[in-house]
């Protein structure tokens, strides 16, 4: 073993270059494997460690205030209730602090028990007068410790001091939710919000058997008499809302990772390949000396071995490095905690794969080449396979497509991993620009109308008279329920002309609406209800009116999880009076948002722009953004390497043909041009395929793995498959001058007396 | 390898270097196409001091002022005969001009079928002989020939000597390195080569 060792050494030593470029690309794609593992592997865990270091109940009641006796007598009765804690909670609270203001406090009064929030800075509250606040509130509005943080409700207000920062995993953090999160004593919320001594409306529940809380709750339902408004929340079922959100994302994490490993291992065993296939004679005599393949390919497994522990470590910390800034935002987003040290083991693991799987790739040709009679081996090299094909010219760019061709199965496997890479750079660019779109673009979700007004009906005729104006009309919106299960709410929307000309999100089944009957909707409502065209939707409306409809149609609409119906504005006006409605405006070509807004202020109507569905999670989908680009750039390293290794391939199998160029005085510019045309043909190949895939199979897999309910356009612009094109082009001058720079430092002598 | 070697070939001279393996006859052509580098000495191509250039000085005067002729041919597999030919036109941007002369070349070494074919379709008289073409077609002051007949029949070898000979006498310096005694029957002046020395 020393000895293999040690021979092993010698050749790394000897053969720098090689060793340098083949760790550059087991570098590259340990980066890649280093920045999947760490986002998937913390989104993956992320809940479920924030929910353990907070100790978050296994199920959280709320109801109408109790006394908290009379509630923790009927809670501490069920059989397998382990602990309970009560608090008294009260939403829409007035939160001021150093300047920073918000209506939508939620602020809970703390009794003392089992916590369910994990401190991250400063300490728990002790006495009165101190508040917890939410990480996220103290991230947005960068409050510190110490600061003062006012409270108000109705004509009482508090004002505490913040001695901690916590996090909870119950929800997504502030300013995700449109109010932050905050923790006091009881005492000080209570009289804050005027209570009588004792109430509480919500109770954490710890269980013994986690398996069995289903009955539990069952058990809690049936002895819950004169508890009013109860509702339960589970921690599964905030981890499976929250796991759905990340699972696209570790989704993509995972096909990217297939494409880094993918591409090193075609590459690395393709070079190995080729290195083989150079030393067969030095197998051959290593043989005739008694080596038995084992030695053989053990040596050859142990120097790449050598090579790639090194390039790995630095690789996975690079990739791990590049991500975690972005993760750990997006963990906070979410309420979660950071892997930290967790993240070791994993990341360790895919260095040893890596490291294995690099091994292989070198040992498994030396094996198969060690296992031939020796006197083949002695013969030297295989014949390298020579094209043909005469349709591409023969200066030097052709004469490196035709080098290129000589090795059909290696194009296509380049071109094969270029095209993955390709599409899934293409798929997280269109990902990264539709969740800006989504925040911004209201088109993008079907609304094309791009301001409102609240003015009376009667106005429209005037408003759509407007220079810049290119149509107008009333927008009802209320709030409905299902009058067979009064539990499924909807959004319901009326429109008093053609709604398709102003907000048409696409038809997943069915037609239109034609009249006052009739209904399109949601296909988020359609799951829900089970209902499809032909059916019947019957609305109950706030003003206890029942209007019914025959479904239409079924639309694929993002707005409120696809829980929306489309319905005409006058028996919906009529069946509730008391609604009032909005002006939609349709903005002409060439007229701006801004132009129709001065004309529509001078008549005396302020105007509001239609914003995206997702307006209020524009820092999330930022960062977000910023990790699906940062991820692509990293995916464009490893088509870096793959080229470099492609290019470095040839080069090495065809230097006798350099030597002879640079005999007839190519220079560098000359052999880096031959290696460009051979990388340009993959290149270009590479994009457009990715392209198609992109287009015709990823994009549409991962739209619907995003939301079933609705068509995301995950289908890459012009843009993005120009810059992806540009991009793998760029790449393939870049390796090629890289490559040919070095191959043409060689001594020419030695390349000529090549076989 | 090479020692006081003294050596000058002349515009219309085919000097022949004989001598055994390891003599330094290859080592002494790949100093003179500045493939390799001298320890010492002085070496002048076309009036230009070996020593005194650059990689990139010795790229250019490659292209434009030597010619190679090689044992096994070194044809690019991937190109056609023309292809092969035209190849060192291209590296020094010729265009039409190139190619017209490249089409004359040809013509004139009888290799009008051979040019439209792949190397390995042709005899290895035929590929000498475009190889022969290439290494004419920049119109270079110097030929290097290594064993150009190494590789061939003596029917071959004799129109491959036969066409070095008119190389010569159309104004070009040749060396012939070769380890045939029987090769330097066209040579104007035969130098032999021992353990680096002339002898």
């Amino acid at each position: 073993m020393k000895a293999l060792l040690r021979y092993a050494l010698a050749r790394v030593a000897a053969r720098r270059a090689r060793a340098l470029l083949a760790a550059g690309g087991i570098a590259a794609a340990a980066a890649m494997l280093g920045a999947a593992t760490t986002v998937a592997y913390s989104l993956a865990t992320g809940f479920d460690r924030a929910a353990d270091r907070a100790g978050l109940p296994h199920a959280i009641a709320r109801f109408d205030s109790l006394s908290v006796e009379d509630v923790r007598r009927r809670a501490l009765a069920l059989p397998n209730v382990e602990s309970a804690s009560f608090r008294l909670e009260k939403q829409g609270v007035h939160v001021h602090s150093e300047g920073n203001f918000n209506d939508h406090g939620k602020v809970q009064g703390i009794r003392g028990g089992r916590r369910g929030y994990a401190i991250v800075a400063g300490r728990d509250i002790r006495a009165r007068g101190e508040i917890v606040i939410e990480r996220g509130l103290e991230r947005e509005w960068g409050v510190e410790l110490g600061d003062a943080m006012d409270l108000s409700e109705f004509r009482s207000s508090i004002t505490l001091r913040v001695v901690g920062v916590a996090v909870t995993p119950d929800n997504v953090a502030f300013p995700l939710t449109n109010g932050p999160r905050l923790y006091a004593r009881y005492d000080d919320v209570r009289e804050l919000v005027g209570e009588a001594p004792g109430a509480v409306n919500v109770a954490l529940l710890w269980v013994q058997e986690p398996d069995l809380l289903d009955v539990t709750l069952a058990q809690a339902r049936a002895a819950s008499f004169g508890i009013d408004e109860l509702t339960f929340v589970t921690r599964d079922g905030i981890r499976s809302l929250i796991n759905q959100a990340a699972g696209i994302v570790i989704a993509l994490l995972v096909a990217f990772s297939l494409v880094a490993v993918g591409a090193a291992v075609m590459m690395l065993s393709a070079a190995s390949a080729a290195d083989v296939q150079r030393r067969l004679r030095s197998i051959g005599v290593l043989r005739t000396l008694g080596a038995t393949p084992r030695t053989v390919a053990g040596g050859h497994a142990l120097e790449a071995a050598l090579v790639a522990l090194p390039a790995g470590i630095v690789g996975i910390l690079a990739g791990t490095l590049a991500v975690l800034g972005p993760t750990e935002r997006l963990l906070e987003a979410l309420s979660e905690l950071g892997a930290g040290a967790a993240l070791v083991p994993p990341l360790a693991g895919c260095l040893l794969a890596l490291v294995g799987i690099v091994a292989l790739a070198a040992g498994w040709p030396a094996w198969r080449a060690a296992s031939r009679p020796p006197v083949e081996t002695l013969g030297g090299a295989d014949l390298v396979q020579i094209s043909r094909r005469g349709i591409f010219g023969a200066g030097t760019l052709g004469v490196g497509l035709r080098l290129t061709l000589s090795r059909p199965a290696r194009a296509a496997t380049t071109v094969a991993v270029l095209a993955s890479a390709a599409a899934v750079v293409l798929l997280m660019l269109s990902l990264a620009g539709l969740l800006q779109r989504l925040e911004t673009d209201p088109e993008t979700v079907g609304k094309r109308y791009r301001l409102t007004v609240s003015a009376p009906v009667e106005a429209v005729p005037r408003i759509a008279r407007l220079p810049g104006v290119a149509g107008a009309t009333a927008r009802y919106e209320t709030v409905a329920a299902d009058s067979f299960s009064l539990g499924e709410t909807f959004e319901l929307i009326g429109f008093a002309a053609d709604h398709v000309e102003f907000e048409a999100p696409p038809l997943a089944e069915g037609r239109r609406i034609t009249g006052e009957r009739e209904v399109e909707v949601g296909l988020g409502l359609a799951q829900a209800l089970n209902l499809s065209p032909g059916g019947t939707l019957a609305a109950q409306l706030a003003s206890g009116e029942e209007l019914r409809y025959r479904v239409s149609g079924v639309v694929r609409a993002l707005e409120n999880e696809g829980r929306v119906a489309y319905v005409g504005a006058t028996r919906l006006a009529r069946a509730q009076p008391f609604l009032t409605s909005t002006i939609a405006i349709l903005i002409s070509p060439g007229a701006t948002k801004e132009s129709v807004a001065a004309e529509l202020a001078a008549i005396g109507y302020f105007a509001e722009p239609v914003v995206g569905v997702t307006v209020q999670n524009g820092g999330f989908l930022d960062v977000l953004a910023a990790l699906l680009r940062s991820l692509a750039g990293v995916v464009g390293l490893v088509c870096l390497y793959v080229l470099a290794q492609m290019l470095a391939l040839t080069a090495q199998e065809r230097r006798r043909t350099i030597a002879v160029l640079q005999t007839f005085g190519a220079g560098r510019r000359h052999v880096a041009a031959v290696l460009a045309g051979s990388a340009l043909l993959v290149a270009t190949l590479g994009a457009a395929c990715g392209i198609v895939l992109e287009r015709f199979v990823v994009g549409p897999a991962a739209a619907s793995l995003a939301a079933s309910y609705v068509s995301l356009p995950l289908v890459a612009g012009a843009a993005d498959a120009a810059l992806v094109t540009g991009g793998l082009v760029a790449l393939a001058v870049l390796a090629a001058a890289w490559v040919g720079g070095s191959a043409a430092r060689r001594p020419i002598v030695v390349g000529l007396r090549e076989d | 390898m090479l020692d006081g070697v003294d050596l000058h070939a002349a515009p219309g001279e085919l000097v022949a270097v004989v001598g055994r393996s390891g003599s330094g006859k290859s080592t002494l052509l790949h100093l003179l196409g500045g493939l390799d580098r001298a320890d010492g000495g002085t070496i002048t191509v076309a009036g230009v001091k070996l020593e005194a250039q650059s990689q990139k000085g010795l790229t250019a005067l490659r292209r434009t002022s030597i010619g190679f002729v090689f044992q096994s041919f070194h044809l690019l597999p991937e190109l056609s005969g023309l292809e092969n030919v035209l190849l060192p036109a291209r590296l020094a941007g010729g265009g039409a001009r190139a190619g017209l002369r490249t089409r004359e070349l040809i013509a004139t070494l009888g290799l009008a079928d051979a040019a439209e074919r792949l190397p390995d379709t042709l005899s290895g008289g035929e590929q000498q002989r475009l190889a022969i073409a290439r290494a004419l077609v920049n119109e270079p002051a110097l030929v290097l020939a290594d064993e150009p007949t190494g590789n061939l029949d003596g029917e071959s070898a004799a129109v491959v000597l036969d066409l070095l000979r008119r190389i010569a006498d159309g104004g070009r310096a040749v060396v012939l390195v070769t380890h045939d005694r029987e090769a330097t029957a066209q040579a104007d002046r035969v130098i032999e080569l021992r353990e680096g020395r002339v002898v």
